[in-house]
């Protein structure tokens, strides 16, 4: 075989059997991955989530991760964000011609890791070659099937004023990498992304109380997005206190440089949990006994007051408005 | 207008120094100042360092608010 | 700031009874930060904050993005800070610009545009050079670098102005001036204790929240006296001499001309060129480029705006058809622009 993804590879041929058997099949040892043209799978128990999403990344590998890890993390945590166990995956590639095997050996290597470490199985995928120039790189998209687990029904419109507001982990780290590795700005700072998969820090709150009213990953966007969404889908208004944002340092200084808001940044390992304030304590308890969920706090509450907007405490005790989402993040000067 | 970050220097070499700030480091100029040193604070602003300073506004704002008061 | 400081800054905030005042921050750095922190709510309801013409990308008028994009699309790659990309010029942005297949490059510092050239010499590098004094010396120091090393592929598009014509076209604006830090300590405190003879008071402030209220303590303090004063509350940064390499570095490089202010107009001898010796980096001389007149939305208020004339919120686009998500004017796009800080920060509720 060649070192690099040809266009034969994706032609349907020999060529693409052995990049799949060679790359993939082998990483993705899987008893239920079919070799035919569908999964045949038992299904879940009672209600089952389906989700699926798509995953372009620029630069494909970056601390902490790859767009393999990615493209598992985030299904699996759209999954577990409606408490539902996830037991199955589907993954499709579109790879640019050109793009080179080892890489793709990486790639496979680390969907196959998360998966495990997620407890779930990755069972059909299908592989595309685009022509030069076509893709960046390599695009992954992953579909998944959980199970609901009995009692658990969070959702973004039921957050209730008197709630409390958790974040599994410090704000902005996976969107800080980003920036960081395509070193646009020749800024240089040890953070690595916060990748990870969420199901057994979702499972361990479940098993706290199933009286969780919303979980939600703070992807694109970051936490600040989520929050202006629940705020709006649940009719309430949100209230952080800006001093309890857990904050890596050096995600900090590489905001304040180029003059942008953690909150807005993305987290690709992060969840925004909304539950009864008497349970709140209990949570951040089990949250910071799993091993992507420790630097889980609370950040602040749901009130009645200015509903759909997000106010914050400030640093001096006074009050402000978290500026609303604007899409693109520009680093500004002034 | 601008906005300021106040940073430590790490090493400086022909004008330019690494700056650090809670970790995140960029290369700038220190061209227009004199007598820069390693550890000192700088204002920097869109890549250059704009004064020497101290880094923290505790003193200072005392300072200010006891000759205001005085 | 000792707790005792703050107390006494906040209490003065608090207990002030002296005459009404209107407090301009000059600097848009100062608008925003004073949102962020929610040092508006703490102000006397007689004392009220202004907005001034301190945002560079909210005085640069509509024919400068124009010229931009007129670059751009003569295959000339734009580096620019990124407060301009979203700056509507007369018919688009620089971010439709580029969605059309223009090279915009983002950056943090005209030096690293200047490395950009010299790393892509088969692309013409063109650096927006907007900005006042604090920014201007990043500017002269990569385009006498280009100069110096025979960078040919890198110039600027020069639109930068300075503070002391714009103090005296806005000195009845306000009753006290915020003045701007970062401008101040290059260019030191004379101008400032200059201007007291003329009757205009200010305050030198800094950013973080207890010099921003320390800032606001002087101003009130100091007004209740009832003559011109000057306080430099921002020591640490700004020296009375302020930054003598920079301003002599602007001076070679640079020379003083008439420029237009959105909002302002023009105001003699207020911005900036590039001296004779530097024109083969100037974009506008070296790229032949036509005259190029902007034409702002009639409707935009921008310029009542940066006089301090009318709130954002009295604007009829405001909030309306011009949102942060779809700026009209440029106040409305830049951060730390009037419009966007009162639509973002919730105006004058919080």
């Amino acid at each position: 075989m060649s070192d690099t993804v040809t266009l034969a590879m994706g032609a349907g041929g020999r060529q693409t059997a052995q990049l799949i058997d060679e790359v993939f099949a082998t990483r993705f040892n899987s008893p239920l991955l079919t070799a035919d043209d569908a999964a045949v799978l038992e299904p879940p128990r009672g209600k089952m989530a389906m989700s699926t999403d798509g995953f372009i990344v620029s630069p494909s590998f970056f601390p902490g991760g790859n767009i393999g890890k990615l493209s598992i993390c985030g299904t699996v945590n759209d999954l577990a964000c409606m408490g539902a166990r996830p037991l199955y995956l589907t993954c499709g590639f579109v790879i640019e011609e050109g793009y080179p095997l080892e890489q793709l050996r990486e790639i496979a290597d680390a969907m196959a890791a998360t998966a495990a470490a997620s407890g779930v199985n990755l069972v059909a995928g299908d592989t595309k070659v685009a022509g030069k120039g076509q893709v960046d790189g390599v695009f992954i998209t992953t579909t998944g099937v959980g199970e609901l687990v009995p009692g658990a029904a969070p959702a973004g419109a039921k957050a209730k004023p008197g709630d409390a507001i958790i974040v599994t982990g410090d704000v902005g780290r996976h969107g800080c990498t980003i920036l960081l590795a395509r070193d646009d700005f020749g800024i240089e700072a040890d953070v690595t992304s916060d990748c990870a998969p969420l199901w057994d820090s979702v499972e361990a709150m479940l098993g706290v109380t199933k009286d969780i009213h919303v979980i939600r990953d703070a992807t694109r966007g970051g936490v600040g997005t989520v929050l202006y969404e629940i705020a709006s889908q649940s009719g309430v208004g949100v209230r952080l206190d800006a001093t309890a944002i857990p904050v890596d340092p050096a995600v900090g200084g590489v905001c304040r440089m180029l003059g942008l808001e953690p909150l807005y940044l993305a987290c690709e390992g992060r969840l925004v949990v909304i539950a009864p304030q008497e349970v709140a304590p209990a949570l951040v308890e089990a949250l910071r006994a799993c091993p992507n969920s420790q630097g889980a706090a609370i950040i602040g509450e749901v009130t009645d007051e200015r509903p759909g907007w997000v106010v914050m405490k400030t640093e001096i005790g006074s009050e402000t408005l978290l500026p609303q989402p604007t899409g693109e993040l520009l680093p500004r000067i002034c | 207008m601008c906005v300021g970050l106040s940073a430590k220097v790490v090493r400086i070499q022909d004008g330019m120094a690494m700056v650090d700030a809670s970790g995140a480091k960029k290369e700038i100029s220190v061209q227009l100042l004199n007598d820069v040193e390693p550890g000192d604070y700088v204002m920097v602003h869109a890549g250059i360092a704009i004064a020497k300073i101290t880094d923290e506004d505790e003193h200072e704002t005392d300072e200010v608010m006891e000759a205001l008061l005085a | 700031m000792s707790d005792t400081a703050r107390k006494s800054a906040a209490q003065i905030l608090a207990t002030y009874e002296g005459p009404s005042l209107r407090v301009m921050e000059v600097c848009g750095t100062h608008t925003h930060e004073n949102f962020r922190l929610g040092i508006r709510k703490l102000l006397p309801p007689q004392v009220q904050l202004i907005s001034g013409p301190g945002c560079p990308v909210c005085v640069t008028p509509t024919g400068y993005i124009d010229e931009a994009i007129w670059l751009a699309e003569h295959g000339v790659t734009i580096t620019t800070f990124g407060d301009l990309v979203r700056v509507p010029g007369t018919d688009k942005n620089l971010a439709a610009a580029r969605a059309e297949g223009a090279r915009v490059q983002v950056v943090y510092s005209p030096i690293d545009a200047l490395e950009y050239a010299k790393a892509h010499p088969d692309e013409q590098v063109c650096f927006l050079s907007v900005g006042f004094e604090t920014t201007v010396p990043a500017s002269c120091l990569a385009v006498d670098q280009a100069h110096e090393q025979g960078v040919d592929n890198f110039s600027l598009l020069v639109a930068n102005k300075t503070m002391p014509h714009a103090y005296a076209a806005l000195k009845d604006s306000a009753d006290v001036f915020l003045y701007p830090g970062h401008v101040h300590a290059i260019t030191g405190t004379k101008l400032c204790e200059d201007l007291v003879a003329q009757g205009v008071s200010g305050v030198v402030a800094g950013f973080t929240a207890k010099e921003l209220l320390t800032a606001m303590a002087a101003a009130l303090v100091k007004a209740r006296e009832g003559k011109p004063f000057f306080v430099n509350a921002y020591p640490r940064v700004v020296k009375p001499e302020g930054t003598p390499a920079a301003v002599a570095l602007i001076e070679k490089v640079m020379e003083p001309c008439d420029a237009e202010w959105r909002g302002l107009g023009v105001i003699a001898q207020s911005g900036l060129q590039l001296r004779e010796a530097y024109v083969a980096h100037d974009a506008r001389k070296k790229f032949d480029m036509p005259h190029i007149e902007g034409h702002p939305n009639p409707g935009c208020r921008c310029g009542d705006v940066l006089r301090g004339q009318i709130t954002p919120a009295s604007c009829p686009l405001f909030g309306k058809v011009c949102t942060p998500l779809h700026p009209v004017g440029a106040c409305m796009v830049s951060g730390e622009g009037a419009c966007s800080a009162f639509y973002q920060y919730g105006g004058d509720e919080l």
